[in-house]
Order: structure tokens, then sequence, then C-alpha cells
């Protein structure tokens, strides 16, 4: 699902956010990318969606490799890939359902389809009575399960969630997480970013990426791999 | 297909986006579309009456009154290369003639005792070949006196090339403004649909996806322009016919329906490919950016 050879991430002010990475990460896992503001989480998460590219190292995610050169490629590439933003990246001035839609129209799925898909992704993150409300009307959390049920509802091979606890309280923040964690199935892999590691103690099936000034290590079960 | 819904929705809402603007490029655009429209009209009338009286050039060969009978200088004269009819015009003939050309002013005509016309042959020739055809009449002997009207036909023709290169130029000028208004116009729905842009990108969707409201407002502005032109040539054109038909009715204008049936095609078809090709021109600007 990903393979990472030696990868370094360095930004054009000559910042190096990640370096000598090595990860080989399977379908159909949960993972966890921890660590404190600023350690290069956020950057991974933008290395494996190509909106940055491996400064060093060799980089492939669901066969296809990471690289300037295969911005065509990397595009369809993402058509496999579910985001969750920190941000949303919702679009205003849509509804909810127009929203979670809009991540189905360029794919080869049926229009009807698309839109079934589409209210059973509401439904499954509860907002199936917001479906016909702008976006720009609903609240933090809501517009952030809508980014889910966008991210979820073309049925993505990863799902990539980057901070989705960031300003959630406590009790809505592990309901997005055992949300996220829901959709983990054989074929679909789960990978959340959080700094907030205290959320996520009890899941013990999950692997934990921990990232620290820009480089990593892996522990599963409490183990260090 | 799945999309056109979408796609027209999108494009109304880029064109809503930013109204009085593209309501002026569209007028702006059906204006100079408009001027094009004219040109061309003006363009198509003139080279309709160079080719008539191309077709029509003849010269005149008067002969000399001691000549009893002329058949001998007609059969001669037919036998010229470039010449392809000779005509035998008496002098009631011409004096007819003219009365039908003054009109109501032909009394004075009345005022010579005698008729002041003379016989004459009329020569059908082809215009390519006049400088030889006319050498070899003057040559014949019996000739006095050939008459031409290639000074005319000349001049004719220079306002016919002249409005052939204006014509040329208000093509180009018209494109070119066009284009930059259109890619102008796209590159700002593109600037305020930043965002969108971007997420769409994150999501996978392809360019094409993404470009095609954007080809579709360029189209539909530069279209919407070409239609007002095809009105405003409409009724120009119908009302100039009228006009002309009337006080120059020696003017060969070409069939209305003709000429008009070929201006709203040309700005129609025109329009709708300088918008395409403006808005994939304004688009390109998206390409420019990062791939993100």
């Amino acid at each position: 699902m990903i393979k990472a050879r030696n990868v370094s991430l360095v930004y054009r002010d000559g910042t190096v956010a990640l370096q000598n990475i090595n990860l080989n990460l399977h379908q159909g896992g949960l993972f966890y990318v921890i660590g404190p503001s600023g350690s290069g989480k956020t950057s991974l998460m933008k290395l494996l969606m190509g909106m940055e590219f491996p400064a060093t190292g060799f980089l492939e995610v669901m066969g296809q490799p990471i690289h300037k050169r295969e911005t065509a490629k990397i595009r369809k590439l993402r058509r496999d890939i579910g985001p969750v933003f920190q941000e949303f990246k919702l679009i205003l001035g849509r509804t909810a359902i127009e929203n979670v839609i809009m991540g189905m129209r360029f794919l080869d799925i049926p229009l009807q389809k698309a839109r079934e898909s589409a209210k059973n992704a509401l439904v499954r993150v509860g907002l199936e009575h917001k479906a016909f409300t702008l976006v720009d009307k609903l609240s933090y959390g809501e517009a952030q399960r809508v980014a889910i049920a966008r991210a979820v509802a073309r049925k993505p091979a990863l799902i990539l969630a980057d901070e989705p606890t960031g300003n959630l309280d406590h009790d809505n923040a592990v309901k997005i997480l055992k949300l996220l964690e829901s959709f983990k199935d054989k074929s679909t892999t789960v990978m959340i970013t959080t700094h907030a590691t205290h959320l996520i103690d009890e899941c013990r099936s999950a692997t934990l990426i921990h990232v620290k000034k820009g480089e990593i290590s892996i522990e599963r079960g409490g183990e260090q791999i | 297909m799945k999309n056109i819904g979408y796609f027209l929705r999108e494009a109304g809402k880029i064109i809503r986006y930013n109204h009085v603007s593209n309501i002026f490029s569209l007028l702006g655009t059906g204006l100079i579309l408009f001027l094009l429209g004219l040109v061309v009209a003006l363009w198509g009338v003139s080279s309709q009456l160079v080719g008539m009286l191309q077709q029509e050039a003849e010269i005149s060969a008067y002969f000399s009154s001691q000549l009893e009978d002329p058949q001998d200088i007609i059969n001669n004269i037919q036998l010229i290369d470039g010449v392809w009819n000779v005509r035998y015009v008496g002098a009631e003939e011409a004096r007819a003639r003219m009365e039908n050309i003054l009109g109501d002013e032909s009394y004075v005509l009345d005022l010579f005792e005698k008729n002041p016309f003379e016989p004459y042959l009329e020569i059908r020739i082809h215009l390519d070949q006049i400088d030889s055809v006319l050498q070899t009449i003057k040559n014949l002997k019996g000739i006095d006196y050939v008459r031409d009207n290639r000074e005319v036909l000349e001049q004719i023709k220079g306002v016919a090339r002249a409005l052939e290169i204006l014509g040329y130029l208000v093509i180009a000028a018209v494109s070119i403004t066009t284009l930059v208004i259109i890619s102008h116009m796209i590159r700002q729905g593109i600037f305020h649909n930043r965002d969108q842009i971007k997420t769409l990108r994150l999501l996978g969707a392809p360019d094409s996806f993404i470009g095609f409201p954007f080809v579709l407002v360029g189209f539909l502005l530069t279209f919407g322009g070409g239609l007002l032109a095809a009105v405003l040539i409409t009724i120009l054109i119908n009302r100039g016919y009228g006009q002309l038909g009337g006080t120059l009715p020696f003017i060969p204008l070409p069939s209305r329906d003709r000429l008009l049936l070929g201006l709203i095609t040309l700005l129609l078809s025109g329009s709708a490919a300088l918008g395409i090709l403006g808005s994939l021109f304004g688009l390109s600007s998206i390409n420019k950016e990062n791939h993100g």
C-alpha cells in the first residue's frame, strides 16, 4: 500500500520536514501518525497525497511512485484516496450532499449511484438531516463530518485524515476517531494524524507511527517495530 | 454527459459571480463582431461588384463613317483571342440607351437636330486579355477609335482589394480582442474559484472536468456576442438593401438572403470558436500554477 525508502522532504525555504523515512504499510490497516505540532505529520500526509514530492529517496502509494514527473498519474491516484483535510476544504455555497457528490462526479460512477452513496455516507456520519443545508451554515463539527462523508462516500482504498480532532472537545474528538476507525476494513486503509495521543490510548489494534523532528518510529501493540 | 447539468450550473454561477463585467464583455464582443460583420458585408458586396463588372467587361469600337458594311470587321474581331461576343449597336439604339439612362432628363437629346450618336461595336472581352485585345482591335483597318472602361474597373478593383485587406485586418483585430477579453474573464473566474479548483484537484478531478465550465462560460459569452452581432447586422442589411435598392438600383448587390446566411454563419461559428479558444487560453493559466 505505502512504501517509502529513505524519503526526505525539504521545503523551498530549506526547512527539512522529514528525513530518511522508511515505511512498508500493508492494505487494510489502521494507522495513527502521532507527534507534537510541527513534527512533520502533515508533511507526511502531503507526501502521500502527492501535494509535495520527496527531495530524496523513493515513495510509492498504491503502486504509484510519488514524483514530480508523475503529476497526471498522481491525480488519478487521488481518486482512490479519501482525504479529510485539517481545514476540511469544503466547497462553500453548496449543500452538504452536493459536497459529498462532488467527490464522485468525475469518477466512473452513475449519478444516481453517487447520490445514494452520498446519502448513505451522510447517514453514516449522522448528518442525514443536514444533507440539504449549505455547508457555510454548519457548525465546525458538522462540517468536519461532511468532509469525512465526502472522503468515504467514494469507497477509497486509503483514507487520510489530517488532524481530524483539531478543535473538538474530548467527547466529540473521540467520536470522530471512532467514526474514522469504523471505515477500516480488509480493502480500506485508514491513516489518521493527531497530536492528541491521549485520545488513542484505548485503540490497541492500531499501528502508531511516531513522528518527531522529521524522523519516524513505528509501534504496534505497545512494541517498537 | 452525466455532468452536463452540473457544468451548466457551474457556468451560470461563474457568470453570475461577476455579472457586470460579463455583461459588458458580452456587449463588447457583440459590437466587435458586428464591426467584423459589417466589413465582411462590404467586402462581399464589393467582390460581387467587381466580379460582375469583370464578367461584363466590354469595350466600344467606333468605325469609320465611310464604312458601309461593318460585317467584315465584326467577323475579324470575333476571331481575336479574348473576345467572346461582338454586337453591332446602331445609332438609334445608342440614342435609345442614352434616353434610358437619362430618364426624365432625356429631353436634352431633343435639342439636337440630328441623332448625335454614331453606330459602334459592343465587344465583350475577357478582362485579363484586355491589353492584347485592345491593341489588335486598334490596328484593324476601318477602326477609328476604341473606348474602354479599364480605369473604372481598376479603381473598383482597388477599392475591393483595400476592403479585402481591411477585412483581414479587422478579422485579426476582432480575433485578438475577443481572445484577450474572454481569456481575461476566464482568468478572473479561475481566480474567484481558486479554492474550489484546488479542492477538486486534491480530490483527483481531471483538468477537463475542472475546466469545462470555464470553456462553457467563454462559449456562452462570445456566442451571446455573436447572436447580438447577427441581430444587428440583419437589421442593418435589411435596411441597407431597402435604401440602396431604391436610390442606387444600378449597383449589383448580392442576394440578400445569401449574404445574410453567410454573415450569420460566420458570426455564430466564429464567435463560438473564439469563445472556446479564448477560454482555453484563459485556462492555460491554471496549469502555470502548481499542480497541487
